[in-house]
């Protein structure tokens, strides 16, 4: 039985369709992504579950019990915000413990869980502090705190690092992960930002307009992409049309070059055009002996990228990223020599639109 | 050369107006203030103070003015704070409107109010079309008086209460803090109780202030209802009198800048408590 789940769920704001036909079940203990541009409705699906939105139809259950229509103070969902929203007035100590006392449980065990939430987030010295006094990083880990103290059934973060700068944000999330690891809760994490995606969820949902394209774990997503928004999304991608030579032998001709790819094509016939997407990493300079997958194309530019150097090929009239290590070793070509790539034919994608 | 570029830099015009303001607001009350000291010949004293404090009637009105304010600002915040906290957070289509009507106490003067009050409360209460009388008309007894009379008050200070409030709550991340609560399981009463009216105590005080101030002066509803208000005391005194009034009327400066003198102590010291961030 999935710990949450959301069944034939939309939303609809007027003649706007911001969530349709969300299906979802998360695991007991999972972290689950929402990922995806703005105005994908991966908030307003957060939202859903936390009782913020109403579902124009479908339904939320929680452990199978039915949250579709429950109040938000009904339900024990935990929430951080991307804005933090600590409440201003409170120390630090007083905003975790506000939620334990609203339920009216006694004042020695609310010290003492705000005390254990403190120690969690490593701040236990600011028990006495007002939200103002902090950092941002120290606010969002306080109010990861306040959402944690309720001991909620699923824990919602709506982009909450999304107000901070590159660093924090790196080293907050690994803090929020290990939490949630350590408390074994489940949690839903909206965010736009793939590389925060890829680095801390189980699984992850990628929403365009409305829609789930696609829900994988991290190297599914990134590796199988089954959609050409989804393998655009996430990572940098090279995309071009392709014709289909021998579907049966997964044979194809892209600007003059062949490419072998790894399945058949079931489907397509002979003189077909598909779209197939290559990932940077997966292109490497031609080695001695390889024949297969060889493709001729034009040095346009070379970015260092720190561990990573990218060169922009011009191949046939399509623009193609190919990455390579930084080492000491490395022999770059020139700007405007012709060099010869390839891949394996595990590294061509067929994508769907 | 120096000095020379110094003077030209010198904000000549914004300091000419500056002083210009401070002359016309403090001169009327330096005069005041000299009026009032001077009721004994050739000499500096308080007595127009003292006579002014001694009178009973003084303290009564006073008192009861008072006493009408804290009504009127209790009565006010319980229906102005939900009413902007609402409009903020699920009607803002409803701003204009409600920003609208907070505005016609500037453009209806005091009497018409008063006698539009006069007019529709001193006739006993009746279900219309029918002769079916409910309740004594509410200017015949004391305490319909009172009713009317800070439902009356509460108009006058609403253009000040509701400004005060709402630019209150525009400091606030109002829907955030609210969901924020909302999620750790506060209901409505919780959330404005605990969460909003504390993060808006500046501006609560700010509009208290202006509403205790219009309500202890006023002095035309106070008049037309009969109501034994400071205010319509202070316009008898003034028939009568030369110097008390000016005694009195420096004392309310006093008051109010007392009350701001609160609000400052109350308020700061908090820095930047404000904003859900």
């Amino acid at each position: 039985m999935a710990h949450l789940t959301l069944s034939h769920v939309s939303k609809h704001f007027g003649n706007f369709s911001a969530v349709r036909n969300f299906n979802l079940e998360v695991e007991r203990g999972e972290f689950v992504s929402f990922l995806g541009p703005s105005g994908c409705g991966k908030t307003t699906t957060l939202r859903m579950i936390a009782g913020f939105e109403t579902p124009t139809s479908g339904k939320i259950a929680i452990d199978d019990l039915d949250i579709t229509d429950k109040a938000p103070s009904q339900r024990n969902v935990g929430m951080v915000f991307q804005s933090y929203a600590l409440f201003p007035n409170m120390t630090v100590a007083q905003n975790i413990g506000f939620g334990l006392r609203i339920r009216k449980e006694p004042e020695e065990a609310v010290k003492k869980r705000v005390a254990e939430m403190l120690a969690l987030i490593h701040l236990e010295a600011k028990g006495n502090s007002y939200p103002y006094q902090l950092s941002g990083g120290q606010q969002q880990r306080v109010a990861l705190a306040r959402a944690l103290a309720i001991r909620p059934q699923v824990l919602l973060l709506d982009e909450p690092l999304s107000a901070l700068d590159a660093k924090i944000r790196v080293s907050l999330r690994a803090e929020i992960r290990a939490i949630q690891r350590e408390l074994g809760i489940t949690a839903i994490y909206v965010t736009h930002d793939q590389e925060e995606a890829l680095s801390i969820s189980d699984r992850i949902v990628v929403m365009r307009e409305g829609e789930v394209d696609q829900i994988g774990t991290p190297f599914e997503i990134y590796n199988f992409p089954k959609t050409r928004f989804v393998a655009s999304f996430v990572g940098t991608l090279n995309t071009a049309v392709a014709e289909v030579l021998d579907p049966a032998q997964g044979l194809l001709k892209m600007n003059g070059n062949l490419l072998q790819i790894a399945d058949r094509l079931n489907g397509k016939v002979k003189g077909d055009t598909v779209m197939i997407a290559i990932r940077p990493e997966r292109l490497s300079f031609l080695s001695e002996g390889k024949k297969e997958n060889t493709l001729e194309g034009r040095v346009e530019n070379i970015t260092f990228l720190g561990s990573v150097v990218r060169i922009q090929l011009n191949i046939g009239g399509t623009a193609f990223n190919m990455d390579t290590f930084n080492r000491p070793s490395l022999r770059l070509p020139e700007i405007g020599d012709t060099v010869r790539v390839t891949c394996s034919p595990k590294a061509v994608l067929i994508l769907t639109e | 050369m120096k000095s020379f570029a110094r003077l030209r830099n010198f904000p000549f015009w914004s300091w000419l107006w500056f002083v210009l303001g401070v002359l016309y607001f403090v001169l009327p009350l330096f005069a005041t203030l000299e009026f009032s000291l001077g009721m004994e010949r050739d000499v500096i004293s308080l007595k127009a103070y003292q006579r002014a404090f001694a009178d009973p009637k003084f303290w009564q009105t006073f008192g009861y003015s008072v006493f009408l304010a804290a009504m009127t600002i209790i009565v006010s915040i319980i229906l102005i704070v939900p009413t902007a906290y609402w409009i903020r957070l699920r009607l803002p289509e409803a701003r204009r409107i409600v920003e609208f009507i907070t505005l016609l106490p500037f453009v209806i003067p005091a009497i018409i109010l008063v006698f539009g009050l006069i007019r529709v409360y001193s006739t006993p209460f009746h279900i219309p079309f029918t002769n079916i009388y409910l309740g004594q008309p509410l200017t015949n007894f004391k305490f319909g008086t009172i009713f009317l009379i800070i439902g009356g008050y509460m108009v006058l200070g609403l253009p000040y209460m509701y400004r005060s409030v709402d630019t209150g709550m525009r400091t606030v991340d109002v829907r955030t803090l609210t969901e924020a609560a909302q999620s750790l399981g506060a209901n409505w009463f919780v959330v404005i109780v605990r969460v909003i009216l504390p993060n808006i105590r500046t501006a609560l005080l700010s509009g208290s202030l202006l509403t205790f101030a219009i309500v202890v002066g006023e002095v035309v509803l106070a008049s037309f209802l009969g109501v034994q208000a400071f205010g319509p005391y202070l316009f008898l005194l003034g028939q009568h009198r030369a110097y008390e009034p000016a005694a009195l009327t420096f004392t309310t400066f006093l008051l109010t800048w007392a009350s701001m003198g609160i609000i400052q102590l109350v308020t700061g010291g908090q820095g930047q408590t404000a904003g859900a961030h």
